[in-house]
């Protein structure tokens, strides 16, 4: 489990920030509307899947909670509990 | 465009909310047979397979609640009752799942594998609290849980079908 949720971490993450970037860039530019429709259920789900998912890690809850960050939340997760783990090394 | 996200939304529903009823109602099944010695071999690599579906598509069907916001806003139908009352009735739902289910399985998984080869109502758990719970009256209250769980989907999807007050043709 310890080695499977944190590569599903970064692809939700991933996926998180990735998601509202081509939302804010059909924003600035073309604004076609149904992209905005079909993206924006994604980057919720995406967004409620990494807390769900960074909730689970065996992570101290200051940690956990940087889930709750908009937009950069997941990979902010995955960055501050890489690091101590690096150190251990 | 709100075709498309009502085909996700129930789509999502079946394959995922779907999946995890059926992992939750059959999991207490076979914790029962995972804590008797002369069925533990079959069962406990079955429960420890119904844990993980229940924790994974859990996570995925938060896809569900979602797509359903944006098809509710889409066919501007968030005010209706019927909406309001489906996600009091979701929010419920995952409260259960998250506060009182899933607790419930890796509290009789820790059993199962502490108490193998032993009867059942031998194996005791360890609580939060500190207390030692009999996993047979642990057992129970999950199948009670679980049972109220599914029947909480089984409201929502009825008041996704029946939709009392609706006008809306989709």
């Amino acid at each position: 489990m310890c080695e499977v949720l944190p590569r599903r971490l970064r692809i939700a993450a991933t996926a998180e920030t990735a998601s509202l970037v081509v939302l804010l860039t059909n924003l600035a530019t073309v604004h076609v509307p149904s992209i905005a429709d079909v993206l924006g259920p994604v980057h919720g789900s995406c967004y409620l899947v990494v807390i769900a998912l960074s909730w689970q890690l065996p992570a101290p809850a200051r940690v956990r909670a940087l889930s709750l960050v908009p937009a950069i939340g997941g990979l902010l997760v995955l960055r501050a509990w890489r690091r101590p783990v690096a150190g251990d090394r | 465009m709100a075709a498309f996200l009502l085909s996700v939304h129930v789509v999502a529903a079946v394959v995922f909310v779907g999946s995890v009823t059926v992992a939750v109602s059959l999991f207490p099944r076979y914790a029962r047979l995972a804590l008797d010695r002369t069925t533990a071999a079959t069962a406990v690599p079955v429960v420890h397979l119904l844990h993980r579906i229940t924790g994974v598509y859990a996570v995925l069907a938060l896809a569900v609640p979602v797509f359903g916001l944006a098809v509710a806003a889409q066919l501007d139908v968030l005010g209706d009752a019927w909406v309001q009352v489906s996600m009091a009735l979701t929010v419920l739902a995952g409260a259960l799942l998250a506060g009182a289910v899933l607790p419930g399985q890796r509290r009789l998984l820790q059993a199962v594998g502490a108490g193998s080869g032993e009867q059942l109502g031998g194996a005791a758990v360890v609580t939060a609290r500190g207390q030692r719970v009999d996993a047979a009256a642990l057992l129970r209250r999950l199948g009670m849980v679980s049972g109220v769980f599914n029947l909480v989907w089984v409201a929502v999807v009825v008041l996704m079908i029946v939709r009392p007050g609706s006008t809306t043709g989709v």
